[in-house]
């Protein structure tokens, strides 16, 4: 029954929006609006990561990629053109990332598999190579800094709502995209790609749609991210930023859609907690981590849901969740 | 044009080929033959250099024993991680997402266990007695030492060339890596044979590190920059093919030699290139007879 | 399952991590927000600063603070990621309200820090990072910096080889450093202070291999083949390690100069090579535990190997400055809280530190908050005061500190950006 799914996610978004707004009015130091900050926008990125891997089976290392497009068309543009141009970046910036990742799309889904997966971290890295080189135009390793939104965005806790409502708004949409018949296409061709093609779908298309959709989003994370910490660097380029967004899919749950967003959450404070505390920080969330790998492989959100099910005297589950794959 | 320089450049791409190969060979094994990712194979790369640090330095330790034996070191703890931890998400769906995450949280322990046993300051090894000078011939030396390392990486890429196709184990091992259910339905201890391999896999790469040492500083976070460069070599050569490697090994380093000497400026991006271009056109490897593609 | 009491437990261990921030600090203290790479590559410059401003604060403490505070201080690891190090600036600033940000070994992480300094308008002490930009183009006024910058070792470099082409006449130059931003400039810096000195001199090529390369055995012998008279480098850490070691097979040392004056010189690389260190390299560093030969630095190296059971690299003495540098200002102005009377104590602030010879006292140049010191370069010899290394750096050649910094005109230029 979708509609009571439909409940449910409309529940959890207006209750995730009013935790995360609420957030400048109850914080007791500006700290924590800034990690609520990154936490909303690297959710938005995993979300969209997601759609490609847990949703359609395609494990990028190479979204960096575009969050790099996203963050560095700010940087350039101010840098190079002047601070009026902040805002008209952002779109150019995400028309950029969606025109590269359909001609890398094309290039990039004549494979498959691990050989995707090289694929498109071999792409990001000659962009990173390239980005990390070029210094006289993009500073190289010196990052852009000085990147301060225009007008009333400079103000931090405004600049923090016009986050929340873009990656809510985004979240939403990929929500609609994932439970549409779009998303649905998409699942079935992770599951069985010859049964796409017997129904008359083309596997290729819609591979090569996911991959455009999810980059643009990817891109427009970047875009938000230029104007929290007010600077960029290479770093957003380098394929650990890629594995960051895996990480925090599986430590979420690849097969649940908010996954990702609560594996942001989980990760970033996380990281920031165990930094605190100690200069051993790596090898403390190292086991964590691989603890989370190894007994949950769900994903908290997605162990919870199961630990829900098992609770549940009648079994509903079969009909109305059957669009996530099976344990 | 100066005849000298493009033999001595030759051969400074074939001694940096073999080191390349050699890294690569271990991930190539992991990779090809069990169907695992190691991302933490340059962890293992800097084990090996630190227990040849342990062995030699510290310990004064024969060389060429306390080569075998970091490399029998790093394949112990590979093998054991292994066991304890990668077995546990085999068969899963996307499992090839789940290896990453795992192996990427083994360099994160390892980076600290290095640190905590052997502390922040750069170490070194030197190279063996005897293997310290050059041979000369005219105007072109080669290293003793880089001699050597070329010699053992010819011995690795034969060995492993006649094992995994000639005797019944390297077959096993092979087959684990096309069908893991098939092969155990077949009566072979799956489980033993991918642990066997992982165990071999990353005693090269320990074996690897200690053998690079001497022409290397011994430090903390090594692991991460051979990864790369090893999946370069790994997709030239294609999958678990070590001639492959090998030659994908020295045409990278062929051309990079030639490229540091005349077009210093783009010959790191020239790696990334080739690694595209072959995953694009022949993603089963360069030097690869077209045969089953692997989805 | 525990998937629930997962969520409890990590409720319950966020709660108790908050609990510190609950409490105020009673005693009158002067807090700082520390930043250094304490994993991988660089962990070694972070554990090393950690070390000597832990020692320069006990120092400093025992004798019962300064003006009735008493120094308290806060690392946390940077990663060498700036995109993390500005949230850990923000934490300090907002959370733990520092007087001060300190610390940083990476120039990109110190960028990015020093525009957060800029803007919370919270003074930052560089301890080591060596970017010129941070006193140039990206000059704030809340950033003072008590290390070395690359100009500054470059400036006595080229001194040196003028010097130099009076002994022993030399013409041709190969540079190779890492190509990015520090590989860069020394390269340019070389290059604009042989000029303005009238050196006459030919760039015979240059070579910039990517960051921690691993081999460079085809760059060795390409530049062999290039036969400059001098080489210059701009290589740090284990880079250096790993291309001495390299080139010495190849005989490089005996067919160049090898000249290295800005990171070359590192304890750290002679501690790590011992006997394979060459000698007859002329190098330098931003601190070196045998020059001077005064009572302070000898002091200072004794008592940093009596702590940590090693002796200090460059990195510890920047952030020994630092902290002095910052309890010498507090005591001026009688407050840590007075953020524009620090910043004018701090600006021309004269502190006697362990690189200072005789005769003088490193300053903090009013204008870009750079710290003016003396660069001593020498020749790697047999010495084994200091093991593990078994070679040191003698036969000193000494540059006045003044002379060092960049010229009026191009300081002007630079900042006017």
């Amino acid at each position: 029954m979708v509609s009571s799914s439909k409940y449910k996610f409309g529940l959890l978004w207006s209750v995730g929006f009013v935790a995360f707004a609420l957030v400048p009015v109850l914080m007791t130091s500006r700290y924590q609006m800034n990690l609520a900050s990154h936490i909303l926008i690297w959710g938005l990125f995993a979300v969209s990561f997601n759609m490609l891997w847990g949703v359609t089976g395609m494990l990028s290392f190479g979204q960096a990629l575009y969050f790099g497009i996203g963050a560095y068309s700010i940087g350039l543009f101010v840098t190079h053109a002047g601070k009026s141009w902040y805002l008209t970046a952002i779109p150019i910036g995400l028309v950029t990332a969606a025109v590269l990742s359909f001609l890398l799309g094309l290039l990039v889904i004549r494979v498959s598999g691990v050989y995707f997966t090289m694929l498109t971290l071999a792409f990001a890295q000659l962009a990173w190579q390239v980005t990390f080189k070029w210094y006289d135009f993009t500073g190289g390793d010196d990052g852009i800094q000085g990147i301060i939104p225009p007008g009333i965005l400079s103000n931090k806790m405004i600049y923090y709502y016009f986050i929340l409502v873009i990656v809510f708004l985004s979240v939403w949409f990929l929500k609609r995209l994932a439970y549409s018949p779009f998303g649905l296409i998409l699942r079935c061709v992770q599951q069985n790609p010859n049964r796409v093609r017997f129904i008359g779908r083309s596997v290729k298309m819609n591979q090569l749609r996911i991959y455009v959709i999810s980059s643009v989003f990817a891109a427009l994370a970047g875009a938000l991210m230029a104007g929290v910490d007010n600077s960029i660097h290479t770093d957003m380029l380098f394929w650990t930023t890629s594995g960051e967004v895996i990480l925090m899919s599986v430590l979420g749950g690849i097969n649940q859609f908010f996954g990702p967003f609560i594996g942001a959450v989980i990760l970033i404070l996380l990281e920031d907690l165990i930094g605190a505390k100690t200069e051993f920080w790596p090898i403390f969330l190292g086991t964590i981590i691989m603890i989370f790998v190894i007994v949950f492989p769900k994903g908290v959100v997605g162990e919870i849901r199961h630990l829900k099910h098992r609770l549940r005297a009648t079994d509903e589950a079969g009909g109305r969740h059957g669009t996530h794959a099976s344990a | 044009m100066d005849v000298y320089f493009i033999v001595t450049q030759s051969i400074s791409g074939f001694t940096m080929a073999t080191l390349l190969f050699l890294v690569a060979s271990g991930l190539t094994l992991i990779f090809g033959v069990g169907n695992i990712f190691n991302f933490a194979h340059g962890s293992f790369y800097m084990l090996g250099a630190y227990f040849g640090y342990q062995l030699v330095s510290v310990w004064k330790v024969n060389f060429w024993i306390a080569l075998v034996a970091a490399g029998a070191g790093a394949g112990l703890v590979g093998a054991a991680a292994e066991f304890l931890f990668l077995r546990r998400i085999y068969g899963r769906a996307q499992e090839g997402g789940f290896q990453i995450l795992l192996t990427y949280c083994l360099i994160l322990i390892f980076d600290d266990l290095v640190k905590l046993i052997w502390g922040t300051e750069y170490k070194s090894i030197s190279k063996p007695p005897g293997f310290e000078g050059a041979l000369r011939f005219g105007d072109i030396s080669i290293p003793i030492y880089n001699f050597a390392i070329i010699v053992i990486g010819l011995v690795v890429v034969l060995a492993a060339w006649w094992i995994l196709s000639k005797t019944r184990p390297g077959r096993i091992a092979r087959a684990s890596a096309v069908d893991r259910e098939m092969l155990g339905s077949l009566g072979v201890n799956v489980p033993l044979t991918l642990t066997i391999v992982f165990g071999l896999a990353t005693a090269l790469g320990g074996m690897t590190g200690a053998l690079a040492a001497p022409l290397r500083s011994v430090t903390p976070g090594a692991g991460i920059e051979v990864i790369i460069d090893s999946l370069i070599v790994v997709v030239l050569g294609g999958m678990g093919n070590f001639w492959g490697a090998w030659l994908g090994a020295v045409l990278l380093g062929e051309v990079n030699a030639f490229a540091v000497a005349y077009v210093s400026e783009w010959s790191t991006l020239f790696s990334y290139l080739v690694m595209v271009v072959t995953l694009i056109f022949k993603p089963e490897g360069l030097f690869a007879p077209t045969r089953l593609r692997k989805v | 399952m525990s998937g629930r009491k997962l969520m409890a437990m990590a409720l319950v261990l966020i709660t108790v991590c908050l609990i510190p921030f609950l409490a105020s600090a009673q005693e009158k203290l002067i807090r700082i927000g520390a930043m250094y790479p304490m994993t991988g590559r660089s962990g070694l410059y972070g554990m090393d600063s950690v070390a000597a401003a832990e020692m320069a604060i006990d120092e400093i403490n025992s004798k019962g603070g300064v003006a009735g505070y008493k120094i308290d201080i806060v690392f946390t690891d940077s990663k060498s990621k700036p995109a993390y190090a500005v949230r850990v600036a923000e934490r300090y600033i907002t959370e733990d309200k520092v007087h001060f940000l300190f610390g940083v070994v990476s120039s990109g992480v110190g960028l990015a820090v020093t525009e957060i300094s800029k803007q919370n308008k919270v003074i930052f002490v560089g301890t080591d990072h060596a970017a010129t930009e941070l006193t140039l183009d990206n000059f704030q006024p809340y950033y003072f910096r008590v290390s070395n910058n690359t100009f500054q070792s470059m400036t006595a470099g080229a001194m040196y080889l003028k010097e130099l082409q009076k002994e022993k006449p030399w013409k041709t130059i190969s540079y190779i450093g890492p190509d990015y931003a520090y590989g860069h400039s020394q390269l340019e810096e070389i290059q604009y202070n042989l000029k303005r000195f009238g050196v006459d001199f030919q760039m015979v090529s240059k070579y910039l291999p990517k960051l921690y390369e691993p081999d460079y055995t085809s760059y060795i012998t390409s530049i062999i083949k290039d036969k400059p008279d001098v080489l210059v480098s701009g290589f740090w850490g284990g880079d250096t390690v790993a291309f001495i070691k390299q080139a010495k097979a190849y005989g490089l040392f005996e067919k160049m100069l090898y000249f290295h004056p800005d990171a070359g010189g590192n304890y750290e690389l002679m501690s790590a090579m011992e006997g394979e260190m060459p000698a007859g390299l002329v190098l330098s560093a931003r601190h070196h535990n045998n020059w001077p030969d005064t009572e302070l630095n000898r002091k200072y190296v004794a008592e940093f190997k009596r702590r940590t059971g090693r002796y200090p690299t460059y990195a510890a003495e920047g952030a020994y400055a630092g902290i002095y540098a910052i309890a010498k200002a507090v005591e001026k102005v009688g407050t840590p809280d007075n953020t524009e009377a620090l910043i004018k104590a701090l600006e021309g602030l004269q502190i006697k530190l362990p690189e200072d010879p005789e005769g003088f006292t490193s300053f903090i140049d009013p204008q870009t908050h750079q710290i003016v010191q003396m660069q001593a370069i020498g020749i790697s010899e047999p010495n084994d005061k200091f093991p593990p290394a078994k070679m040191m750096l003698g036969k000193w050649k000494i540059y006045k500190a003044e002379e060092l910094l960049p010229p009026k005109e191009l300081i002007e230029k630079k900042m006017k950006k």
